[in-house]
């Protein structure tokens, strides 16, 4: 298990120099002179110059990449070219808004779909299966643009259910207040697709022997269902959770950005907005990190899970 | 163990606590909520270039000078200065006295001392603007005007760094509150300056111990004025407390000449209270306008920022709506000091030159533009025309001037025609000489430039000319400005202060590469604004404008289009309440009273 | 003894197809979109969907009946055509006589302060020759509401939409092209070869698949900073390869090792022509089912790039341009280009995702029914 464990960080290594020489290329390569982004209304030949020197830009390529290098190996990205705020820190102070949502969005989420699949799994080929795979379909082929918008107006301020933006001190008082209307549309967005896919994952359990046999040994449809086939159905539905954590975390930048939340996503569009290369650039290297981080733990899990998998 | 009910009781609890908790330790402080639509950047006066940070650095650090709250026109009054600044006979030497007994929020850069303003730290600060490390986008205000300045800045751009010890002939320290300032010309304008945001005081303790390598002091503001910076969480939340060691200054100010009902009103209910009466105030930042406007709508904000886009949601013919008034809701609108113009880049080889066949493209461009279409569908009429570019409330402007360019796109036609800009088998024109011709718009990559961008391919397309559009980051359509490498753009210039001068002067030539976007440049306008910076307001120097401006519209080198009207709301708790053209926001002078608690 | 010909995998998928009603319903709904985008892209229909033909902000017909009496939500639709007087008759008329008011004939009225005019005997002449300037001719009254109602220009919504339509599928269905053909080619390579070749291009996978697609379009648009159909198109297609490329690798590997690959290999085809003539058509309905799903999902990704801002240009326009529009619009009670917009793409993407789900049950066939 630790040789394993070594050998994959091992593996991991050559994909992360990749990663980092494939941002090198885009943003010190493509993304041409940065200097004048800091050098402000004024900027004249002089300080222009002046600037490029701190910034390493008129070195030579392999300078550049050796101390992009260094910032990784550091995790030491520099300060933020439009705020001057340390990288480090933006990322350490707008993880926890973002975790504050997607935390029990992807629990809610994941728990629903599980239910919904299962209910659905057991009148699976009738109409009203038909009717919700329809359903689910009409469901996401709607813009998330459209949802927030019309969510916003709707529920937060025609109705006054929820505030209409914001974020407060407290954990409880974000839980409860502020992120609930933007987890009830991320709920909505994402119930259909992940119904869809728990419902074939369900399905390709329900067809299998064991089901047939449990049945004839007289068992409830419901014992069979949450007992056993759920639990040979959490595999793909487990690998399916945490292959789309990382992504969760960026992607919720759209109602980040509607409701006000300080987040990573509602900073990755700003900066993205702002050019601000710095940030965009640490985000990517940290995301894609714990990208394959949760890949290795995906696949240990999945040894705990299923006796049956060897890894080799 | 516990059971699951228990568990699930126990959470439920915690986060009530977690819940409640926020809500019990809230004192009832005197606060007002407000939003900007827009990030902050820099907490540095000194590299401030965007009015929404200026919101909160207005509200921290103080200027010599700031001006009268109601008095319209605005006028100059002392805010750390004792008096207005006394001017020699020859207006070659200037005194400014400093109010003792003025200190510096208190910060762990003081040692555990009290921390008292002087001149010295005027001094210091305004020597900031020439730091070639900071470089600042601000230090073309003090440019040419203190005798000795523009050598130590020469000399600091040398080095690469500023010699904050050596003395400057034209700052003379007379003792800790007297400075006598030496100027290089007389200088009317002197005063203003000194009241526009970067020169206000920084203490170099704090910049010592809190400036990063170059010197900027981004995110810990230490300043002198009424309030201080409380909890912020950057790019979503500003909270300012209330300066608990601000000098006893009390609300003072007469109705202003005018004479408004309104005026009396706020002097009624703020005539003699402490400032600042609002002990904290609560910024949010909204970029979406939908957020922003269900946020003032709801009652989650005190005063707000009405904006093009969401005017008609308030604003009907130049009224509040009635629903909204019925609310109590306040409106002040106002004309902001704020020109806004087209400019075509003078060096570029294809819209740019002085040459007869140039002159009619752009003259014809400019004919060919429908501005009160812009403003009809772009600003939703929040707008006034402007033929001139010095805009009204500003010491120059003209009512009477009337413009060259009208809007005349048949006759714009006819003189590309006359011209040879022929168009080809595709039906577009191209150049005298047969090249195809196509111009470049540049716009922000914002929903508003994009607007922009369409409505002059419609301005293009009614001549018959091919258009690009060119959409850009701010800063990155600031650094092709610089470098004269834009075509064509919409400029919007905000009054750093409100004289003629500051408008003129965005046409000057030595300005290329600072404030002169189009890259202008012509002896005779130079000549003329040179003169015209001699002379104090006036009859004499508006004569000198109206031929400046003249000019520009012969030789179609910028055409000024409208300057917009600043409407701000306000809930009917806030009181005392007039929105001033120059200053930030005005949230000293302000009171609340909330007849239900919120 | 008569040869029974069984029927091949296409043949035995469209049978299936036909017999679920539902995916007949869902292909006619595609086809009948992409004829629609076929006709406007000729110029058939829609070509003047640029004609700023109604007022600014007119609402729908069926709608500006009902409208009006709304206790105190939207806008009172009337101020719209208030205060855009083209609606008056006498506009241009007004506009020419104000004109002419200001400048009798050449620029006598106005003072020069000294200033001379090198154009001013040109304006003159032209003035002189021609009869006083003036707008354009008159465009005509405009309408007052249409169909679906008009834009911040007065453009018809429906027309756009259709416009719009095409601009988003064809993006959407190019990117798509990009995105199956990068990662068939790719996948075909991996899988065919093995050894160094497939060790290569597991790594760019791996390099690929470790930033979010999300966050690597971001990062791409923002270093870009070029907009233009082309861009979007490359950022969708560049970063979308590594699905089809998972797949189709897969499929290469379990077809490399087979009797027919065995017996081409017998008869001397090149490596080229096994890849391609030989195995691919095997692996083909993988390649389509994954291309109808990107095609969806790059749809819907073209609506958020333009909602950021960097989606299409200019003068061209596409769903997302529409409901980056429509959002500031609701707030001031227009409706219809939001419901146009986001209507037309949910009939499209619904249609289309049945009729990927059907395509893959009809092709796959070890699915029970």
């Amino acid at each position: 298990m630790l040789a394993y464990i070594v050998r994959r960080l091992a593996q991991m290594l050559p994909t992360m120099l990749g990663v980092v020489l494939l941002l090198f290329v885009l943003f010190n390569w493509v993304g041409g002179d940065p200097a004048y982004l800091l050098a402000g209304k004024m900027a004249n030949a002089e300080s222009i110059a002046n600037i490029r020197r701190q910034l390493g830009v008129d070195q030579p390529y392999w300078v550049q990449l050796g101390i992009f290098l260094r910032q990784i190996a550091t995790l030491d990205f520099g300060l933020s070219w439009a705020t001057g705020e340390p990288v480090g820190q933006i990322i350490a102070t707008r993880l926890g808004p973002s975790l504050t949502v997607l935390v029990p969005l992807t629990l809610l989420e994941t728990a629903l779909g599980i239910a919904l699949a299962l209910a659905i799994a057991s009148v699976r080929g009738s109409l009203t299966d038909r009717l919700v795979m329809v359903a689910c379909t009409v469901g996401m082929s709607v813009s998330i643009l459209v949802y927030i918008i019309v969510f916003q107006y709707q529920l937060a301020y025609r109705f006054g259910l929820f505030p209409v933006q914001g974020w407060g001190e407290h954990l409880g008082e974000n839980l409860l207040r502020y992120a609930s209307l933007p987890i009830l549309i991320g709920l909505a967005v994402s119930i259909a697709p992940t119904l869809r896919l728990y419902r074939s994952f369900v399905l390709d359990e329900v067809g299998q022997d064991y089901v047939r046999t449990a049945r004839a040994k007289g068992l409830g449809e419901a014992r069979v269902m949450w007992l056993h086939v759920l639990r040979n159905a959490a595999i793909p539905i487990l690998t399916h959770v945490m292959a789309s954590l990382p992504s969760l975390l960026i992607g919720a930048f759209l109602l980040e950005r509607f409701f006000g939340i300080p987040g990573i996503g509602r900073e990755v569009i700003l900066a993205v907005e702002r050019s601000d290369f710095p940030v965009i650039k640490a985000i990517t290297v940290y995301v894609a990190l714990a990208t394959m981080l949760v890949n290795l733990l995906t696949d240990l899990l999945y040894q705990a899970l299923d006796p049956r998998v060897r890894l080799s | 163990m516990l059971s699951t009910r228990q568990l699930v009781r126990i959470v439920a609890i915690a986060l009530a606590c977690g819940w409640g908790s926020s809500s019990a330790l809230d004192e009832p402080v005197k606060t007002l909520r407000y939003i900007l639509p827009a990030a902050e950047a820099s907490l540095d006066p000194v590299q401030g270039r965007d009015l929404y940070t200026g919101h909160i650095t207005e509200a921290i650090f103080e200027t010599l000078y700031t001006y009268d709250y109601l008095a319209r026109p605005v006028r100059l009054v002392p805010q750390t200065a004792a008096a207005l600044p006394q001017v020699s006979a020859d207006g070659l030497s200037v005194v400014i006295r400093l109010k003792p007994g003025i200190y510096f929020t208190p910060d762990p850069a003081f040692g555990g001392q009290r921390r008292e303003l002087t001149v010295a730290d005027y001094v210091y600060s305004w020597k900031r603007l020439f730091d070639p490390q900071l470089a600042s986008p601000n230090s073309w205000l003090l440019e040419g005007r203190i005798a000795g300045l523009d050598a130590l800045a020469a000399a600091a751009r040398q080095r690469g760094r500023m010699d904050y010890a050596a003395p400057v002939a034209g700052f003379e320290q007379l003792d800790r509150y007297t400075l006598r300032l030496h100027l290089t010309r007389p200088d009317p304008s002197l005063g203003m300056i000194l009241a526009y945001e970067p020169l206000a005081a920084l203490a170099h303790e704090v910049v010592q111990r809190y400036g990063d390598a170059q010197g900027e002091v981004a995110s810990h503001p230490v300043g002198t004025g009424a309030y201080q910076l409380g909890k912020w969480v950057r790019g979503s939340r500003i909270v300012l407390d209330a300066n608990p060691g601000y000098r006893d200054e009390r609300w003072d100010f007469a109705a202003s000449a005018d004479g408004s009902p309104a005026d009396a009103r706020i002097v009624r209910q703020m005539q003699g209270k402490k400032i600042p009466q609002i002990r904290r105030i609560d910024i949010s930042v909204q970029l979406e306008d939908q957020s922003r406007w269900l946020s003032f709508t709801s009652g989650a904000a005190d005063l707000f920022w009405l904006d093009g886009p969401l005017a008609p949601r308030a604003i009907r013919n130049g009224q509040l709506r009635p629903e909204l008034a019925a609310q109590g809701i306040q409106l002040q609108r106002i004309v902001d000091p704020v020109l806004t113009y087209y400019y075509w880049n003078m060096q570029d080889p294809v819209v740019g030159g002085l040459s007869k066949e140039k002159i009619a493209l752009r003259r014809a461009i400019a004919m060919a533009h429908d501005v009160d279409e812009e403003i009809r569908l772009l600003l939703n009429g929040e707008a006034e025309r402007l033929a001139m570019p010095v805009p009204p409330g500003v010491a120059g402007h003209d009512p009477a001037y009337r413009s060259l360019l009208q809007y005349d796109p048949v006759l714009a036609n006819r003189l590309l025609d006359r011209y040879g800009y022929r168009k080809g088998v595709d039906g577009w024109r191209t150049l005298p000489d047969g090249k195809p011709l196509l111009i470049r718009y540049t716009s922000r990559s914002e929903a508003a430039g994009l607007q922009m961008a369409e409505l002059w391919r419609k301005t293009y397309t009614r001549l018959g000319i091919r258009m690009e559009s060119q959409r850009m980051v701010f800063s990155d359509i600031q650094q092709a400005e610089q470098l004269c490498q834009l075509q064509s753009r919409t400029y919007q210039w905000m009054a750093d202060y409100p004289d003629g001068d500051n408008f003129m002067q965005l046409f000057y030539g030595k300005n290329i590469h600072q404030n002169n976007n189009g890259c202008y440049q012509d002896a005779r306008y130079d000549r003329w604004f040179e003169a015209s910076r001699a002379l104090p307001p006036g009859p004499q120097r508006d004569a000198l404008y109206r031929q400046m401006a003249r000019l520009l519209e012969v030789q179609a080198v910028a055409m000024p289009a409208y300057t917009r009207y600043r409407s701000m709301l306000a809930q009917p708790a806030v009181l005392g309440y007039k929105r001033h053209p120059i200053l930030h926001q005005e949230w000293k002078y302000l009171d609340i009273e909330r007849k239900d608690k919120q | 003894m008569t040869a029974q010909h069984s029927a091949g995998l296409w043949q035995l998928a469209w049978r299936r197809l036909r017999a679920d009603r539902w995916a007949m319903a869902a292909l006619a709904v595609v086809l009948a979109f992409l004829l629609t985008l076929l006709l406007s892209a000729s110029g058939l229909i829609v070509a003047d969907w640029e004609q700023e033909v109604a007022v600014s902000f007119a609402p729908p017909g069926w709608a500006a009946a009902a409208a009006g009496s709304g206790a105190g939500a939207p806008l009172n639709d009337t101020d719209a055509l208030l205060r855009d007087n083209p609606f008056d008759p006498l506009a241009d008329d007004l506009r020419a006589l104000r004109s002419e008011l200001g400048r009798p004939d050449g620029k006598a009225s106005l003072p020069m302060y000294g200033v001379t005019d090198p154009l001013a005997d040109d304006l003159a002449q032209l003035r002189a020759a021609h009869g006083a300037g003036g707008t354009t001719g008159a465009t005509g009254a405009r309408l007052a509401t249409l169909p679906f109602g008009a834009d911040k220009w007065g453009h018809d919504v429906l027309k756009k939409t259709v416009k719009g339509g095409e601009t988003s599928v064809v993006v959407g269905l190019v990117a798509a092209l990009l995105a199956v053909a990068l990662g068939t080619l790719l996948g075909a390579l991996a899988g065919y070869w093995g050894g160094v070749v497939d060790a290569l291009l597991n790594g760019l996978y791996n390099i690929f698949t470790a930033i979010p697609s999300v966050l690597m379009i971001l990062a791409v648009a923002a270093v870009l900073q070029q907009k233009g159909v082309l861009t979007i198109v490359l950022i969708l297609g560049l970063t979308g390869w590594t699905g089809p490329y998972r797949l189709i690798r897969a499929e290469y590997l379990k077809h490399k090792g087979r009797e027919y690959v065995l017996a081409a290999d017998a008869i001397g085809a090149s490596h080229w022509r096994k890849m391609f003539v030989h195995i691919f058509p095997n692996v083909s309905h993988v390649a389509l089912v994954q291309l109808s799903i990107l095609v969806v999902g790059f749809i819907k990704a073209e609506v958020v790039l333009s909602f950021l801002g960097f989606g299409v240009p200019v003068g061209v326009v596409s769903w997302g341009s529409m409901l980056n529009e429509a959002q500031n619009e609701l707030i001031l009670g227009r409706w219809w280009q939001l419901t146009a917009a986001a209507l037309a793409m949910a009939v499209l993407v619904t249609a289309f995702s049945l009729l990927t789900d059907a395509l893959r049950d009809a092709l796959d066939p070890k699915v029970k029914f």
